[in-house]
């Protein structure tokens, strides 16, 4: 749950640097709490003094999410916050949950049969767990890219056009504005601006998987869930990937799950570590990266396992 | 001798076999496809498309069979293909583990293989003794039948080689769940599908059994469904079986005829699978 | 921007995008229920339709030795007798060679000719039955009758035992020959469903043995054949229920004779074979009923045979093994 407690500024000594290094003196998997409802962010301004941004709001909020597969049971009492225009990393070791609780938060795991979430899952308020939600305009509001680029069968136009076709009908002319300005987002506008009859599948790995950004944005949702987007590129690609990210934080609650924990460290600006299902520690992404609350946050973020 | 000697002799020995075995099934294709050159192709005459089966004795043509033949299976087609394709998605995106699903794959796999004149004999039963007479409808029907199992299996084997992170990335969009089926799994499998079309189109053409029992045959020109017509195999079948050297190399130029249009349709199936492939 | 996702609101939308999903899904599974409904129409049919003779001859139908449409009296041994026998020599010759032409592609051939020659044993599979027919008629009876039979009388004939195997003139038609033709007819099905599982065999289980020192065949027998026996088996069974069913070739070649010998050079007939020939001939109701109680008889054996290779198919991908 979420305490009322309010961060000190960075520039004071933190209460854990005060009780020095004591990590190992925790116990492991303590649940811990979520920050304060109103964390403040570093903002290194160009005289090199840092000043705090206004406090980023809750966007999507995960309350007590339990999860099955069949008996199985997956996720263990989940709560965390997702900020709006932050990234949120999900890190943990294979198998922990992170794309499990990845997937119920725009409900594609209701695709196939068996698996259940319990709980609540809140978007500015709204239950979208709750039973007779509309389900496809729910993924209109949050949408996602997936571990593998998987362009449709169609042009790289088409792509585009297919996502925002189910939900509007357009003369030309605005559709052609709405395929460049996701393109252009996605940062691919320039790549193939020429060739957008061709079918999407004739581009290289990473254009594929910045085409299945910019099908994603194209249908102007609030939240973006990003599944390992780069685990299946290059180096060249997954950072691009990730500048784009960068960028595209200015307008969506992101949300992103990675093995991969330099990339959290670099890209996110919270994270949620999660081992065998449990939420294990949630912090800002500086603070659990150098100084994490848990041991079992520690040993993975050294590579002690995983 | 010993042991070593003795494996080593069995090893070239059956490898010797099979290379036997191997020769044997392509002299046989060689032999079957030959004969029915060099006896059908002095048959290709203009005369063959232009006139009608004759009378025993005179002079004709094949053209009331050829038509009949193309229409019956053009209707077979049109019955047979929305219905296979149809049931085939049902298999393969709505009922991918539910018992229902498995007994239809089951009963279709079995009717796939089962002896056709038997389908013959349900048409015949089912619509032949209704109506009173024989038909081309029944002969159309009975072919179809015929057609459907192959068309359902290949739909089915095609629509789920679709990755399933295909679908998901749609359902991401929020696109229901037929839009997902037609727009993009269709999509994906089109050329398999098509294939699979071609193939079971292949099958169909050169049936007889079936169609002796509903559309028998016609020895006018008749482009009436509701009366028995003209068809290639079972004038084949009637030419080849009786004493008359013209029948006999009319049959003949029949069989060509049959055999090559078949051979054609297998090789654009084939030709369209590894093109897809190619494309990919 | 508020997320408008309230519950109340949705009605709407969700009502037009479930009609889209529930018609489309109802349209799909009346298909597939078509299907069964297709089958459950033939058995009901031929049974409907074989009423009458089985309520005339009963049980002894399927074993009487007679065919007589004048005096209406009909048993159905010989077609039965003349289809398995077709069938079992169909099996003799096509399954070893199938299993040779399998080996050849998978283990032996040369990298380049693999598709070329797959395609071509398909191919063979391709031919329609009716071409089949007229080339058994018109070369291979006059072929087996000149040059095989004879040699077969003078040679197994003249042996005691087997020799009733082979006895009576040389015809060139009869049931040897149509089992000859039927089973170059099965090998390209057995062959290519044999073909497909000896590929299902993972590289590294036969490098194993190869790394030991096993020749090809050791390989083959001793690896791959048991590792892909239910495959094997299921795909004899399916062959096996097209070599039943086979209609036109054999109605050329088998002679249509209503009699029970035990040479396999005399003429016999098919279940299959039966109906071509009679059925559009056939006068009187107990005649139509008797044949169409054959293809009863015809449709439960062959039901039998490929539902048991279905079954063993099943079982061998739920093993993971297909």
């Amino acid at each position: 749950m979420i305490s009322p407690a309010a961060r000190p500024l960075p520039s004071e000594p933190r209460p854990s640097d005060l009780v020095g290094a004591d990590l190992g003196a925790k116990p492991p998997n303590r649940p811990v709490t979520a920050p304060p409802i109103a964390p403040v962010r570093r903002n290194p301004s160009p005289d090199g003094a840092t000043a705090p941004t206004p406090a980023p709001a809750v966007k999507v909020e995960i309350r007590n999410v339990n999860f099955f597969y069949g008996k199985f049971h997956a996720l263990h009492d989940i709560s965390l916050p997702l900020y709006d225009r932050r990234v949120t990393a999900f890190i943990g070791p294979s198998g922990c949950g992170k794309s499990t609780l990845l997937r119920i938060l725009n409900r594609i795991y209701e695709l196939y049969p068996n698996q259940t979430a319990t709980g609540q899952v809140l978007l500015d308020g709204t239950d979208i767990l709750a039973p007779g939600l509309d389900v496809n305009r729910l993924r209109a509001k949050i949408g996602m890219v997936f571990q593998k680029p998987t362009p449709f069968p169609m042009s790289i136009y088409d792509n585009i056009a297919f996502g925002v076709g189910l939900y509007e009908k357009l003369p030309k002319s605005e559709l052609d504005d709405r395929v460049e300005s996701a393109l252009r987002r996605a940062a691919l506008w320039e790549e193939v601006k020429d060739k957008l009859r061709f079918s999407g599948l004739s581009l290289s790995g990473g254009q594929q998987q910045r085409l299945c950004i910019a099908r994603a944005v194209a249908v102007e949702p609030e939240v973006l869930l990003l599944d390992e987007p780069a685990s299946a590129l290059d180096p060249l690609s997954t950072q691009r990937i990730e500048e784009l990210i960068e960028e595209l934080k200015a307008d969506y609650c992101i949300a992103i799950v990675t093995h991969n924990m330099q990339q959290a460290a670099r890209s996110s600006d919270y994270t949620a570590f999660l081992y065998l299902g449990e939420l294990i520690e949630f912090d800002e992404t500086e603070t659990m990266f150098t100084h994490p609350k848990a041991k079992r946050t520690e040993d993975y973020i050294t590579g002690r396992f995983g | 001798m010993d042991l070593y000697m003795r494996r080593r002799l069995i090893n070239h020995l059956v490898i010797g076999l099979s290379m036997l075995a191997t020769a044997f099934g392509l002299l046989w294709l060689a032999l079957v496809l030959g004969t029915l050159l060099v006896n059908g192709v002095s048959a290709i005459t203009p005369s063959l498309f232009a006139q009608m089966t004759p009378p025993p004795g005179s002079s004709g043509g094949l053209l009331n069979a050829i038509v009949g033949s193309l229409m019956m299976t053009a209707i077979a087609t049109l019955i047979g293909t929305p219905t296979g394709i149809l049931a085939g998605t049902f298999l393969a995106e709505y009922a991918r583990a539910s018992r229902l699903g498995e007994v239809v794959r089951f009963i279709n796999d079995i009717l796939l293989s089962a002896p056709s004149i038997i389908v013959g004999l349900f048409v015949y039963e089912a619509i032949v003794v209704h109506v009173g007479h024989f038909s081309a409808w029944a002969g159309s029907i009975a072919l179809a039948i015929i057609m459907i199992p192959v068309v359902v299996r290949t739909t089915e084997d095609m629509l789920r080689l679709v990755p399933d992170t295909l679908r998901e990335a749609a359902a991401a969009l929020g696109a229901p769940k037929w839009k997902i089926i037609v727009m993009v799994a269709y999509r994906a499998a089109v050329q398999g599908m098509l294939t699979g079309v071609l193939l079971a189109l292949a099958r169909i053409s050169g049936e007889t059994a079936p169609l002796l029992f509903t559309a028998l045959n016609n020895q006018f020109w008749s482009l009436n469904l509701d009366a028995p017509m003209a068809n290639l195999p079972v004038v084949i079948f009637q030419f080849a079986m009786s004493p008359y050297a013209d029948w006999q190399t009319l049959a003949w130029g029949g069989a060509l005829l049959i055999t090559a249009a078949i051979l054609l349709l297998n090789i654009s199936a084939r030709l369209l699978a590894s093109w897809s492939s190619f494309k990919q | 921007m508020p997320a408008d996702i309230a519950i109340d609101r949705v009605a709407a939308a969700n009502g037009r995008k479930a009609v889209g999903d529930a018609v489309f899904r109802a349209l799909t599974l009346f298909f597939a229920v078509l299907v069964l409904l297709i089958l459950s129409g033939v058995i009901l049919s031929l049974i409907a339709g074989a009423l009458p003779a089985l309520r005339t001859f009963g049980f002894g139908f399927l074993i009487a030795d007679v065919w007589n449409p004048v005096t209406e009296k009909f048993g159905a041994l010989a077609p039965i007798y003349g289809t398995l026998v077709t069938s079992a020599i169909a099996m003799l010759i096509g399954i070893p060679v199938a299993f040779g032409v399998a080996l050849f592609i998978t283990e032996l051939c040369p990298k380049w000719l693999k598709r070329p020659l797959a395609t071509m044993i398909e191919l063979l599979a391709a031919i329609p039955s009716i071409i089949y027919g007229i080339w058994g008629l018109f070369v291979l009876a006059p072929f087996v009758q000149e040059h095989i039979e004879p040699a077969l009388i003078n040679t197994l004939g003249a042996i005691p035992g087997i020799g009733i195997l082979f006895e009576g003139p040389p015809l060139g038609i009869g049931v040897l020959t149509a089992g000859f033709i039927l089973g170059v007819m099965v090998l390209p099905f057995i062959s290519s469903i044999m073909r497909d599982v000896f590929e299902t065999v993972p590289p590294m289980l036969k490098e194993s043995a190869y790394g030991l020192g096993a020749t090809t065949t050791e390989v083959v027998w001793r690896v791959v054949l048991p590792f892909t026996r239910i495959g094997v088996v299921g795909g004899i069974l399916l062959g096996l229920g097209r070599a039943l069913g086979e209609t036109m070739a054999v109605t050329f070649v088998i002679g249509n004779s209503y009699h029970v010998h035990a040479s396999i050079l005399q003429p016999g007939t098919t279940i299959s074979a039966a109906l071509a020939n009679e059925f559009t001939e056939a006068v009187g109701d107990l005649y139509l009923s008797s044949l169409i109680a054959l293809g009863l008889i015809l449709f439960v054996i062959t039901f039998i045979v490929l539902a048991i290779a279905k079954l063993l198919l099943i079982r061998l991908e739920q093993q993971g093994g297909k």
